[in-house]
Parts: C-alpha cells; structure tokens; sequence
C-alpha cells in the first residue's frame, strides 16, 4: 500500500522530498503497529496504531491526482489528530477507560471528520474540487470556528485526563508515561498551530512546515511502541503457552505467578488461593492476601473450578481492559492452581509448624520433668514410709511378746499401699487415661464430662475410634486442658462441649460461660496441646473476652 | 464354687488365684488372655468368672467385651470385671446384661481381701457389685443437676450410695453400724424422694438407681 502510495503521489514534482514522507511515515506505523501486536496479542494498542497508519495514509492522499482519492483524503485531512488523542487516551491497554475518555475521543473524531466538511465543501480553493457544493464563506469561517473550539475542548480534557493518570500512576510506569504524554501532547499541539510556531521561528516555509509535521506524527508509533516495551510489557504468550507451561515438571518450572504476569502481560499480576477452612485467600508464599478493593487500577477474577471457588487473579485493570482475558487463563490454570493452592496452604504453616515443633519438643521434656518429679517427691517418699512401717511391723512380730496391735498396723499398712497406689493411678491417668487407651476419643470425653465439678454438657457426633490415636488423643488432651482451666480459673457455672465429625475433619467447641480473659500465651499448658494440633495439620482458635465466657474451637484432620 | 481367671499380669493372676483358693474358691482355669478366657468358660462353665478390661492382643476393652459375651451366652455364670479406672460406660454395659449376676470393681479392692470376696460371692449368688468407686462419681454428677439428690441427708446419700454399690440392707447396716429397721426406713425416704418403685430383687435395687442416677 505504502508503495501504490508512493507511485500514486507526484514524487518527481518539486515537493516530491516531502511527499515521500507520507508512505514513509505510513511505513513506521505499519511496522511499529505490527510489532506492538506481536508482542502483546491481547492488547488493542497495536490495532489503534495501524488504525493511525490508515490515518496518515489518508492524510498524503489529496496530494495525488486520482479524483476520488484526493476526496477521501480531504475528508480524512485531520483524522490523524483524532487518532492521537484516541492513542493517548486508550494508552497502555488499547481501550478507553470512562466516560470522560469516551467522550474526549468521540468528539475529537467528530471534530476531525464532521467539522473539517465546511471546508471543502463550501470553500473552492480545496483540493477536492469534486466535493465542492456552493460557495458559502460564512459557513466556512463558522465550521472552522467550532472546530477550533471543539479541537481546543478536546485538548484541555485529554490534558486533565492524562495528568489525572500520572498522578495516579506508580513511579515505575509515571517514568514512562511522562514522556509519552508530553511527546503526544505536544504533537497533537504543534500540528494544528505549526504555522503561527513557525512563524514565531522565521520559518514561514509550508515546505518546512510540512516536512515537519509529518516528521512528528511519524514519531508517534514509535513513541507509543517504545513506551509499551520498556513500561514493564514484556512480549506475552498466547494461553496455549500456558497450557504447555503446566505440562512442564521439573524443579526448572517457574512460579505460577510469573508464567501467568507472562501470558497477560501485567507484570503485577498477582495469584491467590482460597483457603475454605479459614475463609481467606492466601497468596504463593502463605500468607493472607490483602484486599485491593480501594484501589481503582487493581481488579480480580475468581478462578473456579468444578463450580467451586478455588482462588482468584489480582491485575492491573489499567493494563488489562477487560476481564475476559485473565477469565480465560483462569480457566487454563484453575487445575494448577488447585494443586498451588495446597502447597500454599502448607507454606501458610510451616513456620508455624516448626515453632510449635520446638515448642512441642520442650513441652515434652517439661512434661517428663514434672511426672519425674511427682514421682519422687510424692511417690517415693510415700513407698520409703510404707517400707519403714513394714519393717517396724516385722521387728515387733519378731519379736519375743506378740503384739496385740499387730494385724491393726498392718491393715493401716496395707490402706497406705492402696492409697500410694491410687496415686500411681491418677499419674498414669493424667499421662494416658485408660478409656482413651480402650475406647477412644468419645468415650475418653464422657468420662472427663463425668468426673466435672462444674454442669457440663456433652454432645457427641462422634462414634468409637472415628479418627487415628494421635488425633484423638490430642484433641483429649485439649479438652483435658481446657477443662482444667475451667476449673481452676473460668469461675463457669456450665460447660457445653461438641465432638462432630464435618467433612473428614473431626471438629471440637468447647464453650463456657465463666470470666473468659484466657489465652494461649498465659495459659502454658493450653499452649502445648495446642502445638500439637498445629503439628497435625489442624487449626485452633480461642476467643476468651472477659466477661463473655472462654470458647474454644479446634479442627483436626481425621484420618 | 468354680472360677475362671482373666488376667494377663502374671504376678496378679498368680496373687488372685491364691486369694480365691484361700477364701475357700476352686480356680478351675487361669487364662492371660480375652480368647483363652472365652475358651476356659466353654470348658469349665464355671460359677464365677473374673477378669481384667485390658488384655491381649490389642490391650484395650477386649476383656469388657468378653465379660459381656460370657454374661450373654452362659447365664449361669457370673461375671465380675476388674478395672484400673472406673468409667459409666462400662457400669451401664454391664447393668444392662439379664439378672445381675455382675461386678464391677477397681483392681485394688482385691488387697481388702474379706470386702472383695464378700462382693464376689453376692454376685455369684445373683447379686451386683459396683464399685464405691463409680458410685461416688455418680452421686456427684447427679448432685450438680437434681436437686432431689441434693436434697438427700448425708446419712441418706450414705445409703443411696451403698444401695448402689449392691449392698443389701442387712450389710448396709453393719457398714453404717445402724439397725436393720433404721436402714429400711432411710430406704423407704429415698425411694419417695427419688419416686423410686420398691423391690426387694438386689439387682433390680441397683439397676433403678443407678438409672436414676444415669437420667438425673
């Protein structure tokens, strides 16, 4: 086109310098055009700079001597200054962004196609005399006014609209679109108003002036292109990437994230996974995303699969126009994802989980201190007194006078031994009760139930054995705790505890209505049982206000 | 009067049979474990099994469980079942087998040798034995939501608990060091307190407070 362009055009003539800017100029959109297409198939940017191509193209048109081609080029005279506003008001994503935006370029094309007509067609002197209908130089000077103003309305608000963006841009795209805007602005200025600059300069030439012109819009493209490439646009892939992305394996594969920022082009891009036990979204690294609602250029799809949500993509809506793309790689990504999501959830733990590992670690060896302890103090001295009362008792039947108070002291020794053996009991119950050992959870529950001092109501959903011996021996000795603290601290005047099993999770409330104001921090043994909740994998929440009570809620996986 | 033995203590099982024999029982079989109990009772069919909760191979409720076979199969033999720790549970269970003919002790009641032979015999005759133990645990549930229970005397509370454990009024009176005519009248407040029906069947005593303290 841009050779049928340059055969069509009077080259040889005494303008023919000039002229062959026109299919050359058209030549840098085309290619600037193509290339911004290339790299990001998704964004319209490349669309609207060939669009800007076949502006320039119409624009050299009335400079031939085909009739009806210099009549479109009359019509189409200014459209290019239209398609520069609609560039800078459509930059980075290709599409224009509110009402304001809409309007500006609407009406910039109006003024550039609709209000050019006076002028060629009641003026003689154009250079599409097919156009001409009547003289009417009222109607010229009328139309050439309103499309000053209109031109000069377009102007001011594209000005307020682009500064408005830089001043809400980051550091990082403001480096590009300062430029940008102040090239665009500067172009969509000069090229109406070149004559009076020029004039300022002393170089009245139309030659000059020509040559000019068409030197700055041909640097358009260019600028536009650049700025695409070097705002942090990297080349973008189709989905079918991705696609082949998630067939890769391989520690060589990289994060999610970034072959998603990849596919769409947004660099931002960020990627969450839905959490349903706590109801929050995590990102990669395990912890909870933070909500960008407040901010107006971050948007997010939800990434579902099967129907349920299992995560979402935050992007940057100033990039990305619409949903529909980020919808789409969603769906490519929502099996992936699935499969991140869990690892993030691990992540979410693990420091957690080493913590409560070291904590665990040391609360077993306090725990061993303290059955140590009672052992030998308690215990022992009792099993020393026992002995000496034995053999006290030996010497006096030894000895030559019976002692009538003999089988008297020997009943008291042998109530001393029942006594010392209940203690042993009781250690060996608070170490392991027998009705875990036996029954299991449920039945382990009922009897801590029967033996509180305080109504306690127990309501069980749980049969024998329902989950493996470590998680249900941990959620005992949760309970075993906090009914100790209960007891020893909530002042309560009833207890209601619940043991249901919900979705393969076994799932313990704990509720009283005592003083409240626990916490884990203070309360050291609570802190320990709830460690091992965090080794298996579960999640234990306490809400202890004063005044409203202590409630516990724990959730294992039962297995 | 026959026994089997249940219990996988060597020491204990070895202690138990020498206690028994000596209070005049013939140990016909001792087994270390649930399945060789079973076994030794199709056998022998004795008057009176004991055996311990906890047994091999899995060391957990087999020997509760043989108990209540044994009850249900052989209704002939009583059964009285050891434990180190008491819990409703099994005091329910075992309540709940036909016509009494069961205990429930803790292990170390065996060392007051004249009170636990004195309980085996009342269960192998027809009776029931609970232990202080649980019945303790089941007056102080109760205590805390029926205010009938707390309305008891601390002497009537003595005799509701010793009506509990199986006790008949004759031995809850020398217990309490009371006449017979006394204990029959602090019976009689307890049954109107509680809205308890009479009955002079030992094991039905047990079983309709032990209910009430279970519902209360």
């Amino acid at each position: 086109m841009a050779a049928l362009e340059a055969s069509l055009l009077p080259l040889s003539g005494p303008f023919g310098h000039i002229l062959i800017l026109f299919p050359l100029v058209f030549l840098v959109y085309l290619g600037a055009g193509a290339l911004a297409w290339y790299r990001r198939p998704s964004n319209r940017m490349g669309a609207l700079i060939l669009w800007g191509g076949f502006a320039v193209f119409v624009g050299g048109l009335p400079n031939t001597d085909i009739p009806i081609l210099a009549a479109a080029g009359q019509i189409g005279a200014t459209l290019v200054l239209a398609v520069i506003v609609h560039l800078l008001h459509a930059f980075p994503s290709g599409r224009l962004r509110g009402r304001v935006s809409m309007l500006s370029v609407a009406t910039a094309y109006v003024t550039s196609l609709l209000l050019q007509a006076p002028g060629y067609l009641f003026s003689p002197g154009g250079s599409a005399p097919d156009l001409f209908i009547g003289e009417n130089p009222s109607l010229v000077a009328a139309g050439g006014t309103v499309q000053k103003l209109a031109g000069a309305a377009v102007m001011l608000t594209t000005a307020v609209v682009l500064v408005g963006r830089l001043v809400r841009a980051d550091n990082q795209r403001r480096r590009v679109l300062v430029p940008l805007f102040a090239y665009g602005a500067a172009v969509m200025l000069f090229i109406p108003f070149s004559g009076q600059i020029l004039k300022v300069l002393g170089h009245p030439s139309a030659e000059v002036q020509t040559w000019l012109q068409l030197l700055a819009i041909g640097g358009i493209p260019v600028a536009f292109t650049w700025g695409m490439l070097v705002g942090g646009f990297a080349k973008t892939g189709e989905l079918q990437e991705l696609g082949s992305w998630l067939g890769a394996t391989g520690a060589e594969r990289p994060a999610l994230t970034r072959a998603l920022a990849r596919v769409l082009g947004d660099p931002s891009v960020q990627i969450s996974f839905w959490v349903p036990r706590r109801e929050v979204f995590v990102t990669e690294d395990g912890s909870v995303a933070e909500n960008q609602i407040g901010d107006s250029n971050r948007a997010s799809v939800h990434v579902e699969l099967d129907g349920r949500v299992i995560g979402a993509i935050s992007y940057d809506s100033s990039l990305i126009s619409t949903p529909e793309p980020v919808r789409e790689a969603g769906k490519v990504l929502a099996l992936a994802m699935d499969r991140e999501r869990l690892t993030a959830e691990l992540r979410r733990s693990h420091t957690d989980l080493q913590r409560s590992r070291e904590r665990l670690v040391d609360a077993a060896d306090q725990e061993r201190r303290r059955i140590a302890l009672d052992l030998h103090d308690g215990l022992q001295m009792h099993l020393v007194l026992l002995a000496l009362d034995a053999q006290k008792l030996a010497n006096t039947l030894g000895g030559s006078a019976p002692d009538a108070g003999a089988p008297q002291r020997a009943t008291t020794l042998r109530k001393g031994i029942d006594s010392a053996a209940a203690d042993l009991r009781s250690l060996v119950h608070a170490v392991m009760p027998a009705a875990l050992i036996e029954r299991g959870l449920a039945a382990a529950a009922e009897d801590l139930v029967d033996r509180m001092p305080v109504p306690t109501t127990l309501e069980l959903g749980i049969g024998a054995r329902a989950c493996s011996p470590a998680v249900e021996s941990t959620a005992y000795f949760v309970l075993a705790e906090a009914m100790t603290n209960v007891i020893k601290h909530a002042h309560a005047t009833s207890v209601r505890i619940s043991l249901h099993l919900v979705e393969d999770w076994l799932r313990m409330e704990i509720h009283d209505d005592g003083g409240g104001g626990a916490r884990l921090s203070g309360a050291t043994g609570l802190r320990g049982v709830m460690d091992r909740v965090d080794v298996l994998g579960g999640q234990a929440s306490l809400v202890s206000r004063l005044g409203e009570g202590t409630h516990i809620v724990v959730e294992l996986p039962c297995m | 009067m026959h026994v089997v033995i249940g219990e996988d203590e060597a020491l204990l099982r070895h202690g138990l049979q020498l206690v028994l024999e000596d209070g005049g029982f013939t140990v016909v079989a001792a087994a270390a474990t649930a399945v060789e109990l079973e076994k030794a009772v199709e056998i022998h069919r004795p008057n009176l099994v004991i055996t311990d909760i906890r047994m091999p191979p899995t060391h957990t409720d087999e020997g509760l469980l043989a108990a209540l076979r044994i009850r249900r199969q052989y209704p002939e033999t009583a059964v009285v079942v050891l434990s180190q720790h008491m819990q409703r549970r099994y005091a329910s269970e075992l309540l709940s087998s036909p016509n009494g003919r069961v205990g429930y002790l803790l292990k170390q009641r065996i060392a007051d040798i004249e009170s636990f032979l004195a309980d085996l015999l009342v269960v192998a005759a027809g009776g029931t034995a609970l232990d202080p133990d649980i019945v303790a645990l089941m007056m102080a549930r109760a205590k805390l939501s029926d205010g009938a229970v707390r309305a008891l005397t601390p002497r009537q509370h003595q005799v509701l608990a010793l009506m509990a454990e199986g006790r008949s009024n004759s031995r809850i009176a020398a217990e309490l060091f009371l006449s017979g005519k006394a204990v029959v009248q602090h019976t009689s407040r307890i049954y109107d307190a509680l809205n308890l029906p009479l009955d002079s069947n030992s094991h039905r005593r047990v079983l309709a407070v032990m209910r009430y303290l279970s519902e209360s």
